[in-house]
């Protein structure tokens, strides 16, 4: 019987790309994009919400992604953010270096 | 890049709307969880709980959020500057006393600086100077008295070039882009609706202006065909200085008409505000170089190749670089110049134009300066960490409390790096403006009046590099010094209250004390030294100057014959005489009063090679009565000393124990040149120079012996002050011919002054030091003193409070000791 997956702590890095992801289609404030982490994760990934605010500031002051005043969907303030260019360029080749990364430890593990 | 620093800025600039924000993000962020939680069944008390769980504490998102900002550092050395800022309120007395010092050391160091910049390094103000290059004829010098043959022959000396040459030079250089010649000193007599009196003026070529990138403030500059026929094109353009003075800056003075040295031109067009030639004699007057007859009249044709008059400056060629020219420039001198004798053209030289210096004592006296102002520096730092060293350890008690309250020692020891640089930084600060003030004082009193009274123009603006450097100094001079006190304060406070610690301190204290006594004694004789030397030259070594007027006649520059000149001179000097409160009156016929030039004596039977070279002069009547002079065998020249009668000549004191070292030297004969003369007085040794100088050989002979003199420098003794006989007597000369051009109306203190500008500036600017570097002592041993007193104050209290039992000390007692 499958139960629901157990929380996996993120690897180190991995959280920028996480947040990439997560605002790749569209804006998105900073509690929506842990909840879209975790959703799209099925609930597998866990991402510690102390640590979102600074790491989209890390982003911010790179330069990936930015940010914008908007009203969210229950009419308040929210501070909105999407990817720039740079942000999306980043975010194919971190995807690029992850799949590579991934697919080399599972051919590793494979190997009997 | 660009976020990151936008990102960076806004954080220290705008922290209260970050950290705003970041509160507004939370908020929403945990109203949004609780919410969530509150739907899956929580209370809201329970969600609330959870939520802020998850969250992992709003204090330490903050206090991450803002660790990631990237201006943690910044952050901290605020907090430090706050504090030190707050220290210094609580001390006034020590941060002004150490800006104070910085800012007058400082001060010094940036005038040098600026000295130094001005005269040797600043480039024309013109456009891209850096591409001009200055070509000149280099010349073999001439052994003389100063100058023994072998230095002579390495020694070579620039000279200007003809206008052949310069067209030889112009027409065949690929290297350079242009190249024009000026003639920079041309004396111009120059009247306008009947006002007349000399200005400097300039000769160039067309291209002159062109070249230098300038353009005209008014009207136009020369054209090109204005400067191909001699004498042809009378066309002048003024300076923006004469536009103001002579035509109110009016736009009518364009096409008015002057008259040059006799000769009328018409005004072309105004040169710009921002540019006044090429040396430090601002230039009021250019004519083109087919006028060069008019401007020049030393040769009997002044464009003739035998006229070597012209100075050229060219500009590189795109692409080209000056070891391009001159690798190039020697090919294209004149055949002639591979077979020049001695002191004539027979090289080229090539450099880049910079600098302002004319004078070669002044590198020398920008290098005294800078040393000068180095060893004040030094005193500065020495008195900086007596002073450092007092402060911090009246503060031991508070770094002791902040030691015990956490503070890393390190932490302590940046908090007092970071005072010590902002009270350098503000001291340096106040030196850059104080300099200007120095640098203004010192344009004003020795670079104001060249030595014949005219005008001088230095451009001793302060530049960023020069602030910069400043600054940098003040800063070392003020962080290095503060590094020993740091480094106690890192040390355990426990260790530093070991007397034998306490001692080495002291004595290091005291080294340091005496090392700045010792400096500020070395430069108070170096002042008394230089003031003195100073004084005596003003003064003058066997003359009195103090009351003797000059001024130039120049019957040359209207043409005059030798004859007709002759008759003009001598009436002068009876007009002169005949002057209420004029006591004597004469004249030289080269170079200036106290001034000559050199020339070869020898003894009759002597050959060739056994002649000496001695100073040189042309005296008239009266001379050494007028300059007080004593003559201490045989008598001065008199009416007598003419043209028919006998060759007569005056030798001084040097020259006759030189060539007569057993007497005998009054009635012998002596040749002078080529002509024997009978020796009819011997005078005391009389020269500008000082008293450092070799003694001078000196010969005199009488002015009315050369029968084609024309042009003289009057001296005239005046019973009473000089200077303020100087318009009576410009306007008895000019009785006499209101055409000939007078020049140099100037008393002989004031002419002496301007020629010993390099002694009278290192004397005041070593006086100040002097001062300052005695203040400073002063204020060192005081500051010693001072804190003597207090710890012995201390400890014979703490000595009464503790004597029952030495566990009496409290901690904040032993911490002060």
């Amino acid at each position: 019987m499958a139960g629901p997956p157990s929380r996996l702590e993120l690897p180190q890095g991995t959280l920028d790309l996480l947040i990439l992801k997560a605002i790749a289609l569209e804006p998105q404030h900073g509690w929506a994009i842990s909840e879209r982490i975790q959703q799209i994760s099925n609930d597998a990934l866990q991402v510690q919400q102390g640590s979102l605010y600074p790491a989209l500031h890390r982003l911010e002051r790179r330069g990936w992604i930015k940010a914008k005043w908007g009203t969210s969907d229950n009419n308040r303030k929210a501070k909105f953010y999407e990817l720039t260019r740079a942000g999306r360029r980043a975010l194919d080749a971190q995807t690029g270096a992850w799949r590579a990364l991934t697919a080399a430890v599972d051919l590793l593990l494979d190997t009997p | 890049m660009v976020a990151d620093l936008y990102h960076r800025l806004r954080a220290l600039l705008r922290r209260g709307a970050v950290d705003a924000e970041l509160d507004e993000e939370l908020r929403f962020h945990l109203d949004l969880d609780i919410e969530k939680r509150m739907r899956a069944g929580l209370t809201r008390g329970a969600a609330a709980r959870a939520a802020r769980l998850a969250l992992g504490g709003i204090e330490q998102v903050k206090d991450a959020h803002r660790d990631v900002r990237g201006i943690a550092f910044v952050e901290s050395i605020l907090r430090d500057i706050r504090y030190g800022a707050r220290a210094m309120r609580r001390a006034p007395a020590f941060a002004a006393t150490v800006v104070a010092t910085l800012a007058l050391s400082t001060a010094a160091l940036a005038t040098v600086l600026t000295l130094g910049y001005t005269l040797l390094y600043r480039m024309l103000p013109v456009e891209r100077p850096a591409e001009l290059v200055e070509v000149a004829g280099v010349r073999r010098a001439f052994a003389s008295e100063q100058l023994s043959t072998s230095e002579a022959a390495r020694l070579q000396v620039l000279g200007p070039v003809s206008y052949p040459d310069y067209l030889a030079f112009r027409t065949g250089s690929r290297t350079l882009s242009g190249l024009a010649a000026h003639y920079p000193t041309a004396p111009l007599f120059v009247s306008v609706g009947g006002l007349g009196r000399e200005v400097n003026g300039a000769v160039v070529s067309a291209n002159f202006f062109p070249l230098l990138g300038i353009r005209p403030a008014l009207g136009r500059f020369f054209h090109d065909d204005e400067d191909r026929v001699p004498d042809r094109d009378r066309v002048a353009v003024i300076g923006s200085n004469f536009w103001r003075t002579w035509f109110a800056a009016s736009p009518a003075a364009i096409g008015a008409r002057l008259r040059i040295n006799g000769t009328d031109f018409t005004i072309v067009g105004v040169a710009p505000a921002t540019f006044s030639g090429m040396t430090s004699s601002p230039i009021e007057l250019y004519i083109p170089t087919m006028m060069l007859r008019v401007g020049y009249r030393w040769c009997d044709d002044a464009l003739a190749a035998d006229c070597t008059v012209l100075q050229m400056i060219g500009r590189l060629a795109p692409g080209r670089i000056l070891s391009d020219a001159a690798a190039e420039l020697p090919t294209l001198a004149p055949a002639a110049w591979a077979h020049a004798p001695r002191g004539e053209n027979s090289g080229v030289a090539v450099a880049v134009p910079r600098g302002m210096s004319t004078d070669d004592e002044e590198p020398r006296l920008v290098r005294i300066l800078g040393a000068v102002a180095i060893v004040l520096l030094l005193v500065c730092c020495a008195n900086l960490a007596g002073l450092v060293g007092a402060q911090s350890a009246a503060r031991a008690h508070e770094f002791a409390v902040r030691v015990s309250l956490g503070a890393a020692p390190g932490r302590l020891a940046r908090q007092l790096l970071t005072e010590s640089a902002m009270l350098s930084i503000a001291g340096g600060a106040a030196g850059v403006l104080l300099s200007r003030a120095f640098t203004g004082a010192l344009a004003m009193m020795f670079f104001a009046a060249d030595d014949e009274g005219h005008p001088l123009q230095y451009d001793f603006s302060q530049t960023p590099a020069i602030a910069l450097a400043t600054l940098g100094a003040a800063l070392v001079a003020g962080v290095l010094f503060s590094v020993a006190s740091a480094t106690r304060v890192v040390r355990p406070p426990a260790a530093s209250r070991l007397s034998r610690r306490a001692t080495a301190r002291w004595s290091s204290g005291a080294w340091l004390l005496g090392a700045q006594a010792a400096a500020a004694v070395a430069m108070v004789a170096l002042a008394a030294l230089l003031g003195a030397s100073a004084r005596t030259m003003l003064r003058g070594r066997n003359y009195d100057a103090s009351h003797v007027a000059l001024i130039r006649v120049r019957p040359r520059l209207v043409k005059y014959s030798a004859d007709r000149a002759q008759r003009f001179q001598r009436e002068v000097v009876r007009r002169l005489e005949s002057l209420p409160g004029v006591d004597s009156v004469s004249m030289v016929g080269i170079e200036s009063v106290l001034g000559g030039s050199s020339i070869g004596v020898a003894l009759p039977r002597w050959d060739a090679a056994q002649r000496v070279t001695a100073s040189y002069n042309e005296v008239g009547p009266r001379y050494f009565a007028t300059l007080d002079t004593a003559v201490t065998a045989g008598r001065e020249f008199d009416e007598h000393d003419a043209a028919q009668s006998p060759p007569v000549a005056i030798v001084n004191e040097t020259l006759a124990s030189r060539l007569w070292p057993g007497g005998g030297a009054l009635g012998a004969t002596i040749v002078v040149g080529r002509i024997e003369r009978q020796i009819v007085g011997i005078v005391k040794d009389l020269s500008l120079r000082s008293r450092t100088h070799d003694r001078e050989s000196w010969v005199y002979t009488p002015f009315w012996q050369n029968p084609a003199q024309v042009d003289s420098r009057v001296a005239i003794r005046a019973a009473g002050d000089p200077s303020a006989l100087l318009p009576a007597i410009a306007r008895e000369v000019n009785r006499v011919d209101p055409d000939v051009p007078i020049a140099e109306t100037i008393t002989l203190p004031s002419r002496i002054a301007a020629l010993m500008r390099p002694v009278r500036v290192s004397a005041t600017f070593v006086g100040y030091t002097a001062v300052l570097a005695v203040i400073l002592t002063a204020v060192g041993y005081m500051a010693r003193w001072r804190s003597r007193w207090r710890g012995a104050r201390r400890r014979s209290a703490s000595g009464w409070r503790s004597a029952p039992s030495a566990d009496a000390c409290s901690a904040s007692s032993c911490a002060r000791g």
